[in-house]
């Protein structure tokens, strides 16, 4: 829509993904008045693959093993952010063909079994619902895995969703609220404003009393602007989905050492992804998919389970996940009153909604329930 | 007589013929109803060209294949698909893949398309050296354009004047060292100059050529009114395959509706092969109403305006009513067959018929080049690819001609092919020689005089567009996905302003065809809605695959 942006407004969120159309939810809710502003290219919540993701992803793990302190400290509020998708569906009325179906990280070899007993030993200390299966075990749970498949992990805090229901629910919610979406607009520049700022975009300026910085690897360059170092980084992804086929996966599958997501959608396709990379030419720009990564990912996900074989692929895409330092980027900026950010972690998508309420609540001076200390903005200065 | 073939349908015996599709041989026994979609609706035969996905069956156990694609060579056993039916549970795994287990193949010179455009293109660019292979998705080269016969007997009329043209092509291109491989489908192309494609046998392979030549072609425009998703409604294509490849027909009663000389041929050709044309509904004025045009056409060419008499000349003889000024406006069952709703001029006629063929035009097959970045303008009503005077694009190395970059026909694109071929040879490095130069010469006045031809031609038939305004909500938008007109305009009144966050919200465009048929229809929707002129990024964006390609054959040799 090619309307004007308001002149003033009390909050500008910028980033229009789940997190930000959450949070202008919230405050909204609340009877504030908000701006979100996106650019319209839907990086990361519109190219979502609907994975409800609790236990450590074992490819963070391979890739950044670094990280794995700072993913045990958010672990214990996935299973919060599952739950709270759930709350949001209800609270909505709205359909986002969630199910928790539970996880599966499947082994192939004794060597994946034993370091999914260690991961599955240290999750449940902090609080996760996992055990680990033999082959006999899982055959009686999913007894569609091919001869590879030795045992898994079950996690069955996880589940799935559709993201382009999740979506459209959320859009329909925050404009019913009142909430202004300024979708295919640009923020040029954040400046600080007697006790607010100053938004410059490519549809005019806006002043607001508050700003929050939702918009993913996106936030980088606008933090940065106002002094602030947050070290997101856009990791361009491969995705995969099927024409639709009779119930056939219940679980979201993942693999201890190989990247793949698994899972099957309410409408019979199965959206096969997992980390596989795409390509950004530029900063920004659009992701584009990669052969190697079509042909690996959809060979892998038959080495799985061979009879989606005879499945076709009929459309590949890629979108845009938000990796820092394998935790979530929440709350105030004290040194820029009226600054906020709200970046969720790993799993995105996952925690959207929680992060989101959770930023709110400190905006709305709510006490959020979680210690954000950990997450706080300012940790990388 | 044709050897017979026994293929199973449903269970039931179907005499088919060697050689003919599986879309053909159950069309002449009258089998309409293919595929069952979601909402349990039946589908049919829809393009005839593996596009619209829509004659889905299942052979020998195997689900998702084109009936329309799927050549008898052997007994079959058919069924109907089902819409989200169970796999076969005996399946062999393979172990996991990685690119560099493809098969790799680098041609100097890659042409994509064995049309007469892309054959042209391979003769030539092979005769000033360069070493080229030819990519078809079709059982054989020739293109919508030649339709080559697939069918032999002494009871099969034999190839026309069009079919020999092609043949000879054909025989030129393979005589000067041209390597064709036919059933070969290309389904992705990536940045700066890989494809991705699968053989009929299943194998995937990248070509990584130095250039390439890309002549897709074009599939029919979309005519979207209610009924349109109906079994026993095709494009006039679809007709045409039908006859000129298997000397089938589509029906006993054919009715042939839209705006061009393609359905005039058509309805010539089916009434010599003996079918019933009910009417040929032209939605333009008749011919006689521009003088002026009729003549530049006859200067610019005429072979092809006798042509054009003599089937209308059929048509008129063998009692085919002719009727101008008028359009589909609504299809519904009656019977066993159709009952059509035409409207024009204020006046409105029901006519029943077994099959509607429907040729509204063209929509270019641009969704390669559109993958590897070649600019396009949006001429208002489709996009056209940025070529210079030889047929390259904006990205080196890449050349493209013919009805995929625009539309023109198929002597422009014979012509265009001719340059596109001698300019990649020269880009990579081959010499013209002096005969080269002066069939380039030739081929560059050949393509002006069509040119002429075609613009004269079209102002012949011009007619009004499709008005999108009009075409009431329950008319099927998305023929995939079943959502309605209905549901984009709700979409659109919700402030969803570009094409892929419909998508995203409706559906419209995410099932097996890629949004082919109903991308320029919601580009319209949008554009009306928000007063914005469409352009090269309002569509779609493209997605490999641009076919639907099985995870097996990703995943390695069968």
């Amino acid at each position: 829509m090619s309307l004007a942006l308001p002149a003033t407004i009390g909050t500008v969120v910028i980033g229009g993904g789940v997190v930000g159309a959450c949070l202008a939810g919230f405050l909204a809710d609340e009877g504030q008045d908000v701006l979100v502003v996106d650019d319209g290219r839907g990086a990361g919540s519109s190219a979502n693959a609907g994975s409800l993701h609790v236990q450590m992803q074992s490819r963070f793990m391979r890739l950044y093993p670094e990280h794995v302190p700072n993913m045990e400290l958010q672990l214990p509020l996935y299973p919060k952010a599952v739950a709270f998708w759930r709350e949001l569906g209800t609270s909505l009325n709205a359909d986002f063909d969630l199910k928790m179906t539970g996880g599966l990280m499947v082994a192939e070899s004794q060597d994946q079994l034993d370091f999914l007993k260690l991961k599955a030993a240290r999750e449940r200390q902090l609080g996760l619902d996992v055990e680990i299966l033999d082959r006999a075990q899982l055959d009686a749970i999913a007894p569609y895995f091919g001869p590879a498949i030795v045992g898994a992990e079950l996690c069955a805090n996880e589940g799935k969703l559709n993201p382009l229901l999740c979506n459209a629910a959320i859009r329909s919610w925050i404009l019913a609220r009142g909430v202004v979406l300024a979708e295919g607009v640009n923020v040029a520049a954040i400046t600080r404003a007697g006790q607010g700022f100053s938004v410059a975009t490519t549809r005019g300026t806006v002043a607001c009393g508050r700003v929050v910085l939702a918009a993913g690897s996106g936030t980088r360059p606008l933090a940065a602007g106002l002094g602030l170092p947050v070290p997101a980084v856009a990791e361009p992804l491969h995705m995969n989905i099927t024409e639709a086929t009779a119930p056939l996966i219940g679980h979201l599958v993942q693999h201890a050492d190989r990247m793949i997501t698994l899972k099957q959608f309410g409408t019979g396709q199965i959206v096969i992804g997992g980390g596989w990379p795409a390509r950004q030419d530029s900063p920004g720009g659009h992701a584009e998919v990669e052969l190697a990564s079509l042909i690996a990912n959809a060979s892998l996900a038959q080495h799985i389970v061979p009879s989606i074989g005879h499945l076709r692929i009929i459309r590949t895409w890629a979108g845009l996940n938000t990796s820092v330092d394998g935790m979530g980027v929440l709350g105030a900026v004290p040194a820029v009153p009226g600054l906020f950010v709200a970046i969720p972690g790993d799993a995105g998508y996952t925690l959207g909604p929680l992060s989101a309420r959770l930023v709110a609540d400190v905006m709305l001076g709510r006490e959020p329930g979680e210690d954000l200390n950990p997450f706080r903005p300012e940790r990388f200065a | 007589m044709s050897e017979i073939v026994p293929i199973l349908f449903e269970g039931e015996p179907v005499p088919a013929r060697a050689g003919e599709s599986v879309a053909a041989a159950l069309t002449a026994h009258g089998i309409r109803g293919f595929r069952i979609t979601r909402t349990a609706a039946e589908r049919g035969m829809f393009c005839g060209m593996g596009v619209c996905q829509d004659c889905l069956v299942e052979v020998d156990g195997l689900p998702g294949r084109r009936a329309c694609m799927t050549v008898v060579d052997r007994p079959l056993t058919i069924r109907r698909q089902r819409h989200g039916q169970a796999l076969p549970t005996q399946t062999s795994e393979l172990p996991p893949a990685t690119i560099d287990e493809l098969e790799v193949e680098r041609p100097e010179l890659l042409v994509i398309g064995a049309g007469p455009g892309g054959l042209c293109a391979a003769i030539a660019a092979r005769r000033a050296g360069a070493e080229v292979v030819v990519l078809d998705e079709r059982r054989s080269p020739g293109g919508q354009y030649f339709k080559p016969v697939a069918v032999a007997g002494d009871d099969i009329q034999p190839p026309d004047a069009q079919h020999r043209e092609g043949l000879a092509l054909v025989a030129q291109a393979r005589a000067a060292g041209v390597v064709i491989r036919s059933g070969v489908s290309v389904w992705g192309a990536f940045r700066p100059l890989e494809f991705a494609a699968t053989s009929g046998t299943g194998e995937t392979q990248r070509y990584l050529p130095r250039a390439v030549v890309v002549a897709t072609g074009a599939y029919e425009r979309p005519w979207p009114v209610p009924g349109w998703e109906l079994p026993g409604v095709m494009t006039t294509g679809a007709a045409q395959t039908l006859w000129r490849t298997a000397r089938r027909l589509p029906g006993r009663r054919v009715m042939i509706a839209g705006n061009g000389p393609l359905n005039l041929q058509l309805a010539a050709e089916l009434h010599g092969g003996g079918a019933d044309v009910v009417a040929v509904v032209e939605a333009a004025g008749s011919p006689a109403r521009s003088p002026g045009a009729a003549a530049a056409m006859a200067l610019a060419s005429p072979a092809l305006v006798v042509q054009g008499l003599a089937y209308q000349w059929r048509c008129l003889t063998g009692g085919v009513p002719m009727l101008h000024n008028m359009v589909v406006s609504s299809v519904e069952p009656r019977g066993d067959g159709l009952a059509v709703t035409l409207t024009g001029g204020g006046a409105m006629r029901v006519l029943e018929t077994d099959v509607l063929c429907l040729g509204y035009g063209f929509e270019p097959s641009n969704e390669l080049l559109r993958a590897l970045g070649c600019r396009h303008d949006h001429d208002g009503m489709r996009l056209v690819t940025w070529r210079d005077a030889d047929g390259q694009t904006s990205v080196p190395g890449v050349y493209a001609l013919g009805d995929c970059t625009g539309l023109g026909g198929a002597r422009v694109a014979a012509a265009d092919g001719t340059l596109a071929g001698l300019a990649a040879a020269a880009g990579l490095g081959h010499a013209i020689g002096p005969e080269l130069a002066r069939d380039r010469k030739q081929a560059a006045a050949t393509a002006q005089r069509h040119r002429r031809f075609q613009q004269a031609l079209w102002t012949v038939y011009r007619a009004p567009a499709l008005a999108i305004a009009q075409v009431p909500d329950d008319t099927m938008i998305c023929r995939c996905e079943e959502v309605r007109f209905g549901a984009a305009r709700a979409a659109i009144a919700d402030g969803l302003a570009d094409a892929g966050s419909v998508k995203r919200a409706t559906r419209i465009g995410m099932g097996p065809c890629q949004g082919r048929y109903c991308r320029p229809l919601l580009e319209s929707l949008i554009s009306e809605a928000t007063g914005k002129a469409p352009d090269e990024l309002s569509g779609f964006a493209p997605r490999p695959p641009f076919r639907p390609v099985t995870i097996r054959d990703l995943a390695g040799k069968s």
